[in-house]
C-alpha cells in the first residue's frame, strides 16, 4: 500500500464496524457451546466442555459428522470434475455461446435454493433417488459446479494460450497438453474451487430439507433438527467445530494462492 | 543432432479473415538449410504466414509444402516444426531441463534417452550449468537460449521464430543474433525467422521476403534487396532512403538521364537491365551514405548545391539534411572521419553522387 493516501478515522471506523458485524454473530457461539448450562445460554457460572464430550459421545452426532463429510467428498469431486471441464471446454471455443454455457453454469448460484429444492425434489422421486445417499451428492455436485466454474477460469484467464501453442507445436497431443500445461498452471484455481465446492455441500440445509429424510441425515440437518426440538446446547459446540473446520478450510485455500503466486 | 534440412515451398498461401485479407496469394521457397526472414511492419501478415506454417492458422487458399510433400492439412502436431515463440512461450512450473525434455516426453523417449538429448541440447547453447532452475529465476537472453534448445532438441524439419529477440535490449540483440547465426551454421537446419527489425533481418539472413499489407513485396539475398530494392517500400522499409522523381531522358544501353526540374541526372544501370522507356517518369532511390559532400573543385557524374537544414551527431558519423533548390530535402550520412567540414545550420554544401549509386525504383507507396 505504499503511496496510497491514508484512510482517514471515519473510514477506518466503519471497516471495523462492517468486519465486526460480520463475525459477532459467528463469535457469539463460542462461549454457548462453553455454557455450564443445559440449554442455549451463556455461561454463567464458569465454562465447560460438557457439550463437546457430548458430541462426540454420541453416534447420532458422529454419524452425521461422517455422513456429511462423506457427502461433502463425493459431491466436491463431481462438481472439480464437471466444472473443470466445462470451464476449459469454454475457454477452448469461446465463442458467444460459451459465454451463455457459462450464465448458465452459475444458475445454481442465482437461483434461490429452495425453488432448486423443490425441482429436484419433483425429479428424485420418480428416478428413486429421495433419501438416497446419490441423490443428495448429485444435487450438492451439481450446485457446487458454479464455484469450480468461476475459480477455474479465473485460473484460465491468467493462463498463457502460447504456451498451448508451444505444447501443440512439439508434438503434444490435445491430452497431453492437458495434462502436462494446462492442468498443472490451473492446479490452485481448480483447488479452490473443490474447497468451495466442498464448504458448498458441508454446510447446506434447504435442499437436505426437501430431498433426504430419514436414512441421509447430514449434520446441517442434525443441527437444524436440534434448534427446532431440544436447544441442546451440543449444537453450539458443532457449531464451533464447523467453523473451526471451514476456517482451517479457507487457510488452506489462501495458503495455496499464496505458493502459487509466489 | 544431424544436419539435415528440409526445404519448404508455399504456393499462392492467401488467409482472410472476414474482408480482411492478412495474407495475399503469397508464394516463396525456402531452401535446405536456408536462413530466411519475413520481413515487414506490423500488419504485414508475416506473423500469419508463420502460423499457417506451424500449423495454427489454417490457410483460406493455396498450399504449404515440405520438400514436395503437401503439409497444409497436418495438425501443429504432425509437422515436426520447432518453433521459438515470442516472449518465448517457456512451460513456468517446469525446470529448464523438463522444458527442453518436453518436446521429448510426448515422443515417449526413455528417460536414459531424453537426459543425453537434453544435456547435448542445453550444451549447444551453452546453458548446461541452468538444468535445474526455473525459467523466472533467469534472464530474458537465457531464456531465449532455452526457447532455441527446446525447439532444436527434437530435430525438428523446421526451426519457426517468431521475433525471437524482441524482447531483448539492444545489446543483449546484438550479442544473440551472433549466436543465432552460428547456431545455424553448426546445426545445418532451415530456419524461417519473422521480424520487423531491419538491422536483424540484415545481419541474420541468407534470405529476406519483404512482405507489406500481406503481400510479397521482393525476396534476395540481403545485399540484393539492399542494393537493387524493386519499390519504393523496399527501399524505404529497408534502411534509409532519398528518393527522386523526374522524366527520363538520352536512354543508351548504360544507363539514362533523369531530368528533374532543371537537374540532369545521370543513373548508370547494371549490365542486362531494362532501360526504361524516354519521356516516362521515373523514381531514383539513393541512399544516404552512397552521397558525399564535395570539396571546390571535386567532381562527380551527379552534383547538387544546398544548404544545410539539420545536422545530427552519431558518433561514427554524420547525419545531414540539406535543402535543394531542385531536389527538395536530402538527406546523407557522412563518416565522420571523411567530414571536411565542420557541420552548421545554414551552411552552403555541395553534395555529390556516382551514376551507379541511385537505382530506379516502382513507386508502390502511398
Amino acid at each position: 500500500m505504499d503511496g496510497i493516501h491514508p484512510t482517514g478515522p471515519a473510514a477506518r471506523g466503519l471497516a471495523w464496524a462492517t468486519a465486526l458485524y460480520l463475525v459477532l454473530p459467528i463469535l457469539i457461539i463460542v462461549p454457548v457451546a462453553l455454557t455450564d448450562q443445559r440449554y442455549l445460554s451463556l455461561p454463567q457460572d464458569g465454562i465447560s466442555f460438557q457439550h463437546f464430550r457430548t458430541v462426540f459421545a454420541s453416534p447420532e452426532w458422529l454419524g452425521s459428522i461422517w455422513q456429511s463429510f462423506i457427502i461433502a467428498v463425493c459431491a466436491t469431486v463431481l462438481s472439480v470434475v464437471a466444472g473443470t471441464l466445462c470451464a476449459i471446454g469454454c475457454w477452448r471455443i469461446s465463442r458467444r455461446a460459451t459465454d451463455l454455457v457459462r450464465v448458465l453454469m452459475l444458475l445454481p448460484l442465482i437461483i434461490p435454493s429452495i425453488v432448486y429444492a423443490i425441482g429436484l425434489y419433483r425429479y428424485f422421486g420418480p428416478l428413486g433417488l429421495l433419501d438416497r445417499f446419490a441423490g443428495v451428492v448429485i444435487a450438492h455436485g451439481v450446485t457446487g459446479i458454479p464455484y469450480v466454474v468461476i475459480t477455474v477460469s479465473t485460473a484460465l484467464a491468467a493462463f498463457d494460450p502460447r504456451l498451448e501453442q508451444a505444447a501443440r507445436g512439439m508434438g503434444a497431443s490435445l491430452s497431453q497438453t492437458l495434462r502436462w500445461v494446462i492442468l498443472p498452471r490451473i492446479a490452485p484455481g481448480i483447488f479452490s474451487g473443490a474447497i468451495f465446492a466442498f464448504i458448498h455441500s458441508w454446510d447446506e440445509l434447504v435442499m437436505v430439507l426437501f430431498i433426504a429424510s430419514r436414512d441421509v441425515f447430514t449434520l446441517p440437518r442434525r443441527i437444524w433438527d436440534g434448534i427446532n426440538e431440544n436447544l441442546d446446547p451440543a449444537m453450539a459446540a458443532v457449531a464451533v467445530l464447523l467453523v473451526l473446520f471451514t476456517t482451517l478450510l479457507l487457510m488452506a485455500d489462501r495458503a495455496l494462492r499464496r505458493r502459487s503466486e509466489g | 543432432m544431424s544436419a539435415a534440412g528440409h526445404a519448404l515451398a508455399l504456393r499462392g498461401l492467401t488467409k482472410r479473415y472476414g474482408d480482411f485479407t492478412a495474407v495475399d496469394d503469397v508464394s516463396l521457397e525456402v531452401a535446405q538449410g536456408e536462413f530466411l526472414t519475413l520481413l515487414g511492419p506490423s500488419g504485414s501478415g508475416k506473423t500469419t504466414i508463420l502460423m499457417a506454417v506451424a500449423g495454427f492458422v489454417a490457410p483460406s487458399a493455396g498450399s504449404i509444402l515440405l520438400d514436395g510433400r503437401e503439409i497444409t492439412p497436418l495438425p501443429p502436431e504432425k509437422r515436426n516444426f520447432g518453433m521459438v515463440f515470442q516472449g518465448y512461450a517457456l512451460f513456468p512450473h517446469m525446470t529448464v531441463a523438463e522444458n527442453v525434455a518436453f518436446p521429448l516426453r510426448v515422443r515417449g523417449l526413455s528417460r536414459a534417452d531424453r537426459d543425453t538429448k537434453v544435456r547435448a541440447a542445453l550444451d549447444l547453447v551453452q546453458l548446461g550449468t541452468f538444468a535445474d532452475r526455473l525459467p523466472k529465476q533467469l534472464s530474458g537472453g537465457q531464456q531465449q537460449r532455452v526457447a532455441l534448445a527446446r525447439a532444436l532438441v527434437f530435430d525438428p524439419n523446421l526451426l519457426l521464430l517468431d521475433e525471437p529477440l524482441s524482447a531483448l535490449d539492444k545489446k543483449l540483440r546484438a550479442e544473440l543474433q551472433e549466436e543465432l547465426k552460428a547456431l545455424h551454421r553448426r546445426v545445418g537446419r532451415t530456419f524461417i525467422n519473422v521480424t520487423h527489425d531491419q538491422e536483424e533481418a540484415l545481419s541474420l539472413s541468407d534470405r529476406i521476403a519483404i512482405l507489406n499489407h500481406g503481400k510479397l513485396i521482393q525476396s534476395g539475398a540481403p545485399g540484393t534487396l539492399y542494393e537493387a530494392p524493386r519499390t519504393r517500400f523496399v527501399a524505404d522499409f529497408l534502411g534509409k532512403s532519398n528518393f527522386l522523381e523526374g522524366t527520363v531522358q538520352g536512354a543508351d544501353a548504360d544507363g539514362f538521364v533523369l531530368a528533374a526540374g532543371p537537374d540532369r541526372l545521370r543513373v548508370r544501370l547494371p549490365a542486362g537491365s531494362a532501360v526504361p522507356a524516354e519521356g516516362s517518369r521515373r523514381l531514383l532511390s539513393l541512399r544516404p551514405e552512397k552521397i558525399s559532400l564535395l570539396s571546390d573543385g571535386e567532381a562527380a557524374d551527379n552534383t547538387v548545391d544546398g544548404r544545410i537544414l539539420a545536422w545530427s551527431y552519431l558518433g561514427a558519423g554524420f547525419a545531414l539534411r540539406v535543402a535543394t533548390p531542385s531536389l527538395g530535402e536530402i538527406r546523407a550520412v557522412l563518416p565522420a572521419w571523411q567530414a571536411a567540414i565542420a557541420p552548421a545550420e545554414g551552411l552552403p554544401v555541395r553534395l555529390g553522387w556516382s551514376a551507379d549509386a541511385a537505382v530506379p525504383v516502382e513507386d508502390d507507396a502511398p
